[in-house]
């Protein structure tokens, strides 16, 4: 579940006057054709370097994103909810494994990314550190943030790079499940009684600002960010995903009686384009810099399970054992 | 103090609360070696390749693989080979016959007798690479140049992979029944959840209070 | 074929999974590596898909529905072996008591599965190679783990030592033992508890593992009568936690 807000940073890499301009040429051409890239082929620095970046925060909001959910796992009401919540966060951290995989054939290993997760130094999808009080909350995530992760990682499944595109279509094939469950168990409570109303009411509030700001903030166009458009790493503004997920989602809330908890809300008739209140962008850079409600529990988790797994690790490791990065 | 959290199992995980020091760097091999993972999706179907996993060894990467990849889809088996054991070629462009592009080469490991040898193929760029078949021979080279031979004309080929049968670990004949139930857990198929009975009578009953 | 008989059987079977697939869901995110996490998030999935295919036999038979049954009772009713109930503790214990456990369980899904008593043999016959991915997942985990590192093999044993009396426990014979051996529904506790420490010796033999002497360990009995640890009731409560908000609506 990742919605692919505040991904590229410009680096130094951006210069691609130090690219040999016959291979860049026929790396452009490749792109432009259609034709995916794999690992093996020659890659600017640029493109590497962003696609490591992107692909491993996705990964690092899998696994985080298992976390919010998995508050309810030992909670859900009934069997048929249980086994559900429990494989949907199963799949989650299913993702983290594919997406890992994926960053890894350019060549940043897992090792290397977890601990840059544990240590702060890479992002993931800032939503997550945000808490799950009820198990509504827990059903507005299964339900809507995994609709904007699918927006975005539709789109990103069209992208350039072999081995992501890959594994998205896996990914978005296995979340058609999320989006689905999600929206079972929302509709249940929301047509449910007084109180389970209240309780889905309650959460949408507290998820509706997160969710805005779950694409990111507007583009700025930059010569950087064409690159990355004409290169197929970026696919999609953050504002069109939020749009798209606007014009697909606010009917089906509105259609259970639920209100949303802006009331700037409404679609431009003559633009077609959805107004809004604009988000707190200042919170959002707050929250993802390590000031969020749940950032500091999120992470100790995260380190506590690689550290009192470490044992297993020690044990099993074979210390004639060669890393190679994984093929595809 | 440990904290307390919404979650009664991190609330039993006894963490500290509080800033914690960062981690030194894991070292090298924490998280194992990698294994490539191939599954047959139905009984006579070639086995297309998955994804990787990371384990210990084999006999662990199938227990990881089986659930990986295996879970959400019907299958009927799986290999599994270790990265390391797996010979790429170069990427041809999509169209094209990576055959026509690899000359021949010495063999830099050969053995006496000629052994089996799996050959996969990728048809086409951001695809999967499926088996192609199993070809004799004493050395990766021959072994792709018998693959040349004997697969080397079905159309666009961009790259191809080789590896030694005996490298390849293949579920057994008699644990198919593993997978036996899995088309069957629909808890976890979007085709278990139909709520427009549901949403249909709430905006009729809507309807008929708001007019 | 006595009613009750069969019932007393089902529940023991239905609450041992509900409750294991329970204990080991709480793994979900915090394994010691993510493919790991992965394969026991689906057993966990598995053995609640097992208690709920047995209480819906019960359900047949005249009980309650499954929801009801699962989510509302006391710890005085369930029939669960203490094993399944005691906390996760680290992995070490975690994967002991599910070696110990599936390699039960399988010997009773194999006896069931040619169960006179139709029902369950249909149930038991093919649920029966999920039951046999769990053992080999165990099997596998204790045979490499069990002979690798010092640290390892302290910690399993351990674990081993603390858990073989509840294992033992798990074989506790039912008032009905007789009945149901004679009337060909399975051979019973104690025929499962001989094929059982047989599998688990050729398991360990493997590993440098020991297996405490059983002769002077009392087995934790109690459970199929409804005795249980402190540990079950505050599991029950967390599980019905949102369920018992509104017992009547439809989540």
């Amino acid at each position: 579940m990742y919605g692919g807000g505040n991904v590229f940073e410009a680096t130094k890499f951006d210069d691609l006057q130090t690219e040999d301009p016959v291979k860049l040429a026929e790396f452009e051409a490749r792109i432009a054709r259609g034709e995916k890239i794999e690992p093996n082929d020659w890659m600017p620095q640029l493109y590497r370097k962003q696609l490591i970046r992107m692909i491993e925060q996705h990964a690092h909001s899998e696994i985080i994103g298992a976390l919010p959910e998995g508050t309810w796992i030992t909670r859900a009401p009934g069997f048929r909810r249980k086994m559900a919540q429990m494989a949907k966060v199963q799949d989650e951290v299913g993702h983290a494994q594919l997406l890992y995989s994926a960053a890894e054939t350019l060549g940043k290993t897992r090792e290397q990314m977890l601990t840059d997760l544990i240590n702060g130094k890479s992002k993931y999808s800032n939503v997550f550190n945000y808490p799950a009080f009820t198990w509504a909350d827990s059903n507005i995530i299964s339900w809507l943030i995994d609709a904007g992760a699918i927006v975005n990682q539709m789109a990103n499944a069209k992208g350039s790079y072999g081995p992501y595109s890959r594994a998205l279509e896996r990914i978005c094939a296995e979340e058609a499940f999320h989006l689905k469950y999600g929206h079972d168990a929302v509709v249940h409570m929301a047509t449910g009684t007084p109180k389970q109303r209240e309780m889905i009411q309650a959460a949408l509030n507290r998820w509706w600002p997160p969710i805005m700001t779950f694409f990111g903030p507007s583009d700025k166009m930059s010569t950087h960010t064409e690159t990355l458009m004409r290169w197929k790493v970026k696919m999609a503004s953050n504002d069109e995903c939020r749009q798209q997920f606007l014009d697909m989602y606010v009917p089906k809330i509105w259609e259970l009686g639920l209100t949303v908890p802006d009331p700037n809300l409404k679609k431009n008739m003559e633009t077609g384009q959805w107004e809004y209140t604009e988000p707190d962008w200042d919170e959002f850079k707050r929250v993802i810099n390590g000031d969020g409600p749940c950032n500091a529990e999120r992470l100790a988790v995260r380190r506590t399970a690689e550290e009192r797994g470490a044992w297993v690790r020690r044990a099993l490791l074979n210390p004639k054992a060669k890393y190679v990065r994984p093929l595809a | 103090m440990s904290l307390t959290s919404l979650d009664p199992r991190v609330t039993r995980l006894n963490l500290p609360e509080g800033e914690a020091p960062a981690i030194e760097p894991k070292p090298e091999l924490d998280q194992f070696e990698t294994y490539e993972v191939f599954h047959q999706k139905k009984e006579g179907a070639a086995y297309t390749y998955v994804g990787p996993v990371h384990a210990p060894n084999e006999e662990v990467a199938f227990l990881f693989a089986k659930e990986q990849y295996s879970r959400r889809a019907a299958c009927t088996g799986m290999w599994i080979a270790r990265t390391e054991h797996i010979q790429v070629t170069p990427y041809a462009g999509d169209g094209e016959n990576v055959y026509d592009m690899v000359r021949a080469q010495d063999p830099t490991e050969q053995s006496e007798q000629p052994e089996p040898y799996e050959i996969f193929h990728l048809k086409k760029r951001g695809k999967a690479h499926t088996h192609a078949g199993r070809v004799m021979a004493t050395s990766y080279q021959e072994a792709l140049q018998e693959a040349r031979n004997q697969y080397g004309d079905k159309g666009p080929i961009v790259n191809v992979w080789v590896v030694m049968s005996k490298h390849v670990l293949q579920s057994a004949e008699e644990d198919k029944d593993m997978w036996t139930t899995i088309p069957e857990k629909k808890y976890r198929e979007a085709i278990a959840y139909k709520v427009m009975d549901k949403i249909t009578k709430y905006k009729e009953e809507h309807k008929t209070t708001a007019s | 074929m006595n009613e009750l008989a069969i019932k007393d059987l089902l529940y023991k079977l239905a609450d041992d999974q509900l409750i294991l697939g329970h204990r080991n869901s709480e793994w979900t995110g915090f394994g010691p590596i993510l493919e790991e996490d992965i394969a026991f998030s689906s057993m966990a999935q598995d053995k609640i898909g097992h208690s709920l295919a047995f209480y819906t036999l019960l359900q047949e038979l005249g009980e309650a529905e499954p929801d009801t049954v699962a989510f509302t009772r006391n710890a005085n009713q369930f029939h669960n072996s203490q094993l399944v109930e005691l906390p996760n503790g680290e992995y070490d214990f975690s994967l002991i008591r599910h070696f110990l456990y599936d390699n039960a369980e399988i010997i009773r899904f194999e006896m069931l599965s040619q169960s006179s008593y139709e029902p369950i043999a249909k149930v038991a016959t093919k649920l029966k190679g999920e039951v046999k991915y769990h053992v080999l997942h165990a099997n596998t985990w204790i045979k490499n783990l069990g002979a690798s590192t010092e640290e390892a093999i302290l910690r399993l044993q351990s674990a081993l030592d603390e858990a073989i009396p509840y294992a033992l426990g798990m074989f506790e014979p039912s008032k009905y033992e007789q009945e149901l051996i004679e009337s060909g529904v399975y051979a019973g506790e104690e025929a499962v508890k001989t094929a059982w420490l047989q599998r688990i010796k050729t398991v360990i033999e493997k590993t440098e593992l020991k297996l405490p002497d059983l002769s002077t360990i009392e087995p934790r009995f109690g459970g199929r009568y409804g005795e249980h640890t402190e540990h079950l009731q505050p599991l029950l409560d967390e599980m019905a936690e949102v369920f018992k908000i509104d017992p009547t609506a439809e989540w």
